[in-house]
């Protein structure tokens, strides 16, 4: 079970309009692992998350999940499927109560019995949201609006989690808070691919990473390997020697 | 850092003067526009009390037809961002739907019994809000589906060109001439007697209308706020990819809005044929206009401001037109109601109950 592929990606071109972002992707993400997706910005780490919850769907190459071929599948049926998403930018219902967008997610779910149990699990990771669950999301703080968004991607009961970004535009003390509850949901579960411009705490909480460079893949090891590596500490961890 | 800081001060500063100058003296314009408008409806009140309450029933029934329309603007608007020019000819569509069942199926002469009648617009209500529905929803499939993506005013022009197809059935199917709906219990001024206070009369005709927009109205609230499909709707309404990635088939949401648009029209329809008696290709142009002023005013997207905004266009238009001290008369009676849209698209773009959100929703 553990070295079970539970979503495989083999060679995804992925276009918007004439322009080809993906260039032939692919990889792979393990039961219960985090995997995490580095790379400048524009490389299509977005764009590779979009393709796999089927907002935009390749025009060439395959996507597998959980054993079904998903390449084509509308988003509505991929997230019944069992992946679910906290996305760039958060893209929250603005008008809408912090609680109605934690049911939200939950929209597409039959057991309806198990919600409050989901509920309380969020509230849990995040007390705040249990202060505010009546405050409309458009009104939230940057960082509460991340903790509904990573919420709400929670409350699908998702085998997969995707996140795009969820440290974006948080102060330092938040961030380390959302890794620690990255790595929390993991354990109770879940398996997560995680996408960061934050590669440093990215890769170490993640057990195995890809660098994504101009719609390739450019680099795929462990995660503890790319840390040591020279050429990711240079580009993407900032350093100089 | 600091000399530009102070730069742009100096820069900025006589500006929001300006500006808040200008917003003042709009909106002390606005102020007293009302107050002219409060000070002739009381005099009005007070000279001719029961041509006032008339005329006030008159228009809160007029109101709610109108309300009918305007709602399907407003869902439409909401969810696509695209003002469905053709919704009028879809409610016009429902009338002549109404017509042809009246006149051809049930054949009623004038002042048809009442059994004959009930009947008659039982079934007209069914056939109509099912074929509008139907209608609308498939406009959508065929004609704006493709046009997702495009630039904002592919749609647009789209929907009128929809708009002219609508119409031309029309012609084709009833000729130019205007089809005219036997004169019944159910018909503006013919209406029977149900209870008066003092001298106004409360009327068949009138209670025929509100008897069917109020439990309308109230299945769309019920669907809207409280069932799953509403939840959809609302979600899609605000961010169609988050909707997705909820587990939304946004498209057959889509579908569903307009087919929610299109039963209200032809409720609409039916009420028009049998109040106004007569019903014509370019009924639809017209009274949509105002539907959608009435959206508008109320703030495009928001479904209480719609009605709000209906039933306000609907007691203008009948205080213009019923009032008896310096009442302008009927013939202004759409320069009044497009004033109104400018003088609301100037100061008030977001609607009496639409509110400015960051996100421009
Ligand atoms: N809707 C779109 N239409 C056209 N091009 C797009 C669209 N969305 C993204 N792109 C382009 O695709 C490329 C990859 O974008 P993507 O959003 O996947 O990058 P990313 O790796 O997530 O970047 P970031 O770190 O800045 O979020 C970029 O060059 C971008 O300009
Ligand atoms: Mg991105």
């Amino acid at each position: 079970m553990a070295n079970e592929a539970v979503l495989q990606v083999e060679g995804i071109h992925t276009f918007y309009g004439t322009i080809e972002v993906l260039k032939g992707i692919s990889l792979e993400v393990r039961h219960q692992e985090i995997v995490t997706l580095i790379g400048s910005n524009g490389a299509g780490k977005t764009t590779t998350l979009r393709s796999i919850n089927g907002l935009n769907h390749p025009r060439h190459g395959s996507i597998r999940f959980a054993g079904k071929n998903i390449t084509h599948e509308p988003p509505h049926d991929i997230v019944r499927m069992g992946i679910s998403q906290s996305p760039e930018g958060r893209k929250l219902f603005p008008r809408m109560s912090v609680l109605e967008n934690l049911e939200m997610g939950a929209f597409q779910r039959r057991d309806r019995s198990e919600l409050k149990n989901d509920l309380d699990r969020v509230y849990s990771l995040f007390p705040r949201l249990s202060e505010r669950k009546r405050q409309r999301a458009g009104t939230l703080s940057g960082g509460e609006q991340q903790m509904v968004a990573i919420g709400r991607a929670l409350m699908a009961h998702p085998m997969l989690l995707l996140l795009d970004e969820p440290s974006m535009g948080l102060a330092p003390i938040f961030v380390e808070r959302v890794f620690e509850t990255i790595v929390e949901i993991n354990q109770q579960g879940t398996t997560i691919l995680l996408v960061e411009q934050n590669a440093m705490m990215a890769l170490e909480v993640a057990s195995r990473g890809y660098v994504l460079e101009t719609g390739t893949v450019a680099l795929a090891d462990d995660a503890k390997a790319l840390l040591r590596n020279e050429q990711v500490r240079k580009t993407y961890l900032g350093e100089t020697d | 850092m600091k000399e530009a800081d102070l730069v742009t001060e100096a820069h900025v500063r006589p500006v929001k003067a300006r500006r808040d100058l200008g917003a003042r003296a709009s909106q002390a314009i606005g102020f007293l526009l009302v107050l002219v408008v409060l000070a002739w409806l009381g005099v009005n009140l007070v000279r001719a009390p029961d041509n006032f309450g008339r005329v006030l029933l008159i228009g809160v029934s007029q109101g709610a037809l109108y309300a009918l329309v305007a709602l399907g603007y407003t869902l439409v608007y909401g969810i696509l961002e695209l003002i469905n020019f053709a919704h009028g000819d879809v409610f016009m569509l429902g009338g002549m739907i109404t017509a042809t069942l009246v006149a051809q199926v049930f054949a009623l002469g004038e002042n048809p019994a009442l059994g004959s009648l009930i009947a008659a617009l039982l079934v007209s209500l069914a056939a109509a809000i099912v074929g509008c529905a139907v209608l609308n929803a498939a406009i959508e499939r065929i004609a704006y589906k493709p046009l997702r993506s495009a630039p904002r005013l592919a749609p647009l022009i789209t929907a009128i060109g929809v708009s002219f197809i609508l119409e031309n059935v029309a012609i084709i199917w009833k000729g130019t001439r205007p089809v005219s709906v036997p004169v019944s219990d159910f018909s503006a001024g013919n209406g029977r007697k149900i209870f008066s206070i003092g001298q106004v009369v409360y009327t068949s005709d009138r209670l025929f209308v509100i008897l069917i927009t109020v439990p309308v109205l109230i299945g769309l609230i019920w669907l809207v706020k409280f069932t799953r499909q509403g939840k959809a709707m609302r979600a899609t309404a605000q961010d169609k990819d988050a909707a997705a990635m909820m587990g939304i088939d946004v498209d057959r949401t889509i579908s569903v809005t307009f087919l929610v648009a299109g039963a209200l029209a032809g409720a609409g329809g039916v009420i028009f044929a049998f109040y106004s008696t007569e019903i014509s290709f370019g009924t639809g142009f017209t009274l949509g206009l105002f539907a959608f002023t009435a959206a508008v005013l109320g703030g495009i997207g928001n479904l209480p401001g719609a009605v709000l905004g209906a039933l306000l266009i609907g007691l203008i238009q009948n205080f213009n037109e019923g009032l008896s001290w310096y009442a302008p008369g009927s013939k202004w009676t759409e320069s009044l109601v497009f004033a109104i849209l400018i003088l609301i698209l100037v100061f008030r773009p977001q609607g009496l109950l639409g509110e400015r959100t960051p996100e421009g929703a």
